[in-house]
């Protein structure tokens, strides 16, 4: 194992590493030699499993305690070896995160081998990427499906759900000039419940005093329905209009 | 007159913000204003209640990045300084408004009466820790204290990564055991974010009930009995309690709750804002950037800038006149549903802690008569907490699935999945997905290692807290939010890269242990998916 700067490290600190790692008579070392033994220790252990110095240690979960080896004062100016995050990674890859249950927004990303692929020599595009939503109910056979034009360069989309009570996924898909189609990667699948309300036949049985122990809670005092679309919707349609 | 139960849970929560690596640092005021303005009094109002022997009971959930922040020797020393700043600029106020602004004297004197009261308490009383008074409060039977996710994540945005929700819960649930003593039984549901399912993780980590939004119920695909007056048992038996929308937003409504009162104090006029850098540049942020003080001497008025001075007995009396509004409308409607219930209705009220005494001055005062009206007996309301109500009740509970919800803009997921903050998501599942791998690469790593892919483990964490999308929505301290994801993110991916190529970045761990210092005892074998 490389330790990358093990020399910005504090002697106390230094020391501590060693006395975890079992070195033996850190306690007389100077600094040079505790850097010493630390590398040839960690050297080491490169060839062996990590479970055969399990037991110098006594580990338990939640009881890794952090150091507290300088003292308060010292100031950090920014951590080193960090980087930018990158605009999206290069996995050829979809997700799907739900936001209500009428939109979705998916992100994807597309690896070097797809995007080399997919354009000639000169950049040019040698088919079209689209999103294909899919309707599927709980069964999971698929109901119904739509699909959405996307740009090479697009990496993210809001998607419409049409209806409740159905599972939803998205292939990232490529079609070719030729009018072939082959789906890149499929999202995971996000599952909208249908409210019992929304298509109860005989809403509340009827009863007023049910409507009211329901909707009572949901109104504020100045008659104003909490803030939900769907919410409203049942709630305009079990009071046939008056909500 | 029906009897009906009343359960209050104050949700005490901050992200984690502390940079040692300034000398004073703008954001970490978040903290020392919630504990100036609603921590300590809130817990000087449960001590007088306590001491009048009035018998009450609710429920406080207290963040582990919280907690961390209120044990944390280095903040409670800056909280300190930051008393000691409001005392001088106390004594400097009382001064300067006896000569020029003698009608802001009586509030002067109480701001600077206050910083000397919350010194003596945080200082002498506490030793420096709060925690103490909660919990102290807790042994004494007047508090239930409950966790919470262990970022504050909102929880359905990582409802693909079960090692998240996992890790989110467990050590929400292992930080309050390290913290209190004892295993909570509450879990405070970040942002009431809930989707199906949720209640297995719950389940697996002991919990047994949590708090979902109104909306939960009456969009449940089951047919619901009572409405949001009642919790239900999910299908794994694990109970759900949901909102009183009704009950809460006569406290919460920007337009016509309480706290909109013209009488009452005004938020946003505030002397850091308002008097010369000469005079107020001690007492702000450096170089010359104002911010608020808590020496606010202005009523609501209305929606001018011709502001009233704000009269604190006539407040004081308007948060008399407010409670006994508040107890009037829950007990006419306890008394309209009383025929219409099976059984007795329980109002459970659901509120971030920093609304009583930081947001709404007057708060802490409200809820202090609230109380005492009720323990006067004559209403037909008794306080409880969820599990003394699941222990009466538990028995009788309907089982329901309630439906994916939260408490935000929408009643989904809107809030923490739009425009401002989707990009970040990309990285943080992706995060997620490289520490799954790492976890399962390099399991059971010992020292350096072991330390380097623990701190990974707490990038990944801290990245995912709620706090972060929801200010890059709201557009308030959006660029810190923003460089707070990106930075774990970054610290997250030296941890990735390094230990691709079988190295350590020893320089880049201590100095990420001595920033992020959050879950001491994190295993970030927590993330293995086999596990």
């Amino acid at each position: 194992m490389i330790l990358i700067n093990i020399d910005s490290l504090s002697t106390v600190e230094l020391q501590h590493i060693a006395e975890q790692e079992g070195v033996d008579a850190w306690q007389d070392m100077d600094r040079e030699e505790l850097i010493d033994a630390l590398e040839d220790a960690f050297g080491e252990q490169d060839d062996e499993p990590a479970q055969t110095i399990k037991g110098k240690i006594n580990r338990n979960r939640y009881c890794n305690s952090l150091t507290s080896y300088r003292g308060k004062a010292y100031q950090v100016n920014g951590l080193p070896g960090t980087e930018s995050l990158p605009e999206c990674y290069h996995d050829t890859s979809i997700h799907l995160l739900l936001r209500d249950p009428q939109w979705a927004f998916a992100y994807w990303s597309l690896s070097h081998q797809v995007l080399e692929e997919c354009v000639d020599e000169d950049g040019n595009e040698l088919g079209r990427f689209f999103l294909r939503v899919s309707q599927c109910s709980s069964g999971a056979s698929e109901v119904s499906s739509y699909d959405i034009d996307i740009d090479i360069s697009d990496r993210q989309w809001n998607i419409n759900l049409p209806e409740m009570g159905y599972c939803y996924h998205v292939d990232l898909c490529w079609r070719d000039r030729r009018g072939e189609e082959q789906s890149l990667a499929q999202s995971n699948t996000v599952e909208i419940a249908a409210p019992y309300w929304k298509h109860a036949t005989e809403p509340f049985d009827g009863s007023l005093d049910q409507f009211c122990t329901h909707f009572s809670s949901l109104v504020t005092r100045e008659g104003e329905i909490v803030d939900n679309a769907i919410l409203r919707d049942v709630a305009h349609t079990l009071s046939k209009g008056v909500l | 007159m029906s009897r009906a139960h009343l359960s209050f849970i104050l949700n005490a929560h901050l992200p984690f913000v502390r940079h040692p690596e300034y000398p004073r640092f703008l954001e970490e005021d978040w903290l020392f204003e919630s504990i100036s303005e609603s921590y300590l009094p809130l817990l000087r109002m449960c001590n007088r209640l306590a001491d009048d022997k009035v018998p009450y009971t609710f429920t406080v959930s207290l963040s582990p990045s919280l907690c961390t922040m209120l044990a944390d020797p280095i903040l409670a020393e800056r909280y300190t300084q930051y008393l000691e700043r409001h005392i001088e600029l106390g004594e400097k106020e009382v001064a300067r408004c006896k000569i020029e602004q003698p009608a802001f004297s009586d509030m002067a004197a109480f701001y600077l009466e206050a910083a000397r009261t919350n010194f003596t308490d945080f200082v002498e009383h506490y030793k420096s820790n709060i925690l103490e008074g909660f919990k102290d409060l807790e042994e004494r039977g007047y508090l239930e204290l409950v966790t919470t996710a262990a970022t504050h994540a909102f929880l359905p945005l990582y409802k693909e990564y079960p090692s998240a929700i996992n890790a989110q819960v467990e050590i929400g649930v292992q930080s309050f055991l390290t913290t209190f003593g004892h295993l909570p039984k509450g879990f405070w549901l970040p942002e009431c974010g809930y989707y199906p399912g949720l209640e297995e993780v719950l389940r697996s980590h002991g919990i047994s009930w949590f708090q979902t939004a109104s909306q939960a119920m009456l969009l449940s695909p089951d047919k619901v009995a009572n409405g949001v007056y009642r919790p239900v048992h999910c299908p794994n038996g694990v109970a759900a309690f949901p909102r009183d929308f009704n009950g809460t937003s006569l406290v919460w409504s920007n337009e016509s709750g309480y706290p909109t009162d013209k009488i009452y104090r005004e938020f946003y006029r505030d002397i850091g804002y308002d008097l010369p850098l000469g005079y107020i540049g001690p007492y702000i942020h450096e170089p010359q950037v104002r911010v608020f003080t808590g020496f606010k001497y202005w009523a609501i008025t209305g929606k001018t800038d011709q502001k009233v001075p704000y009269d604190r007995i006539r407040a004081k009396k308007r948060t008399v006149e407010h409670a006994r509004n508040f107890i009037y409308t829950l007990q006419k409607r306890a008394d309209s549903l009383g025929p219409k219930l099976e059984e007795e209705p329980l109002f459970t009220l659901a509120f971030d802690a920093e609304l009583f005494g930081h947001w709404w001055f007057e708060g802490v005062q409200w809820l202090e008569e609230v109380i005492r009206l009720i323990a006067a007996g004559d209403k037909g309301l008794a306080m409880t907490t969820p599990s003394r109500f699941l222990e009466r009740e538990g028995e009788r509970l309907q089982q329901v699935q309630p439906s994916f919800s939260s408490w935000g803009h929408g009643g989904y997921n809107a809030v923490w999945l739009d425009g401002a903050n989707s990009w970040s998501y990309r990285h943080i599942h992706k995060a997620i997905e490289r520490m799954e791998e790492l976890a399962s690469r390099f399991g059971d790593q010992m020292s350096l290692k072991q330390r380097f892919l623990n701190q990974a483990a707490r990038e990944v964490l801290l990245a995912m807290a709620s706090d972060w999308p929801f200010m890059m929505y709201n557009k308030s301290s959006a660029e810190y939010a923003t460089k707070r994801v990106n930075d774990h993110l970054s610290n997250f991916n030296v941890v990735y890269s390094n230990m691709c190529k079988n190295a350590v970045n020893t320089e880049w761990l201590v100095k990420a242990e001595k920033r992020n210092t959050i879950f001491a005892d994190i295993d970030y074998n927590i993330f293995n998916p086999e596990r």
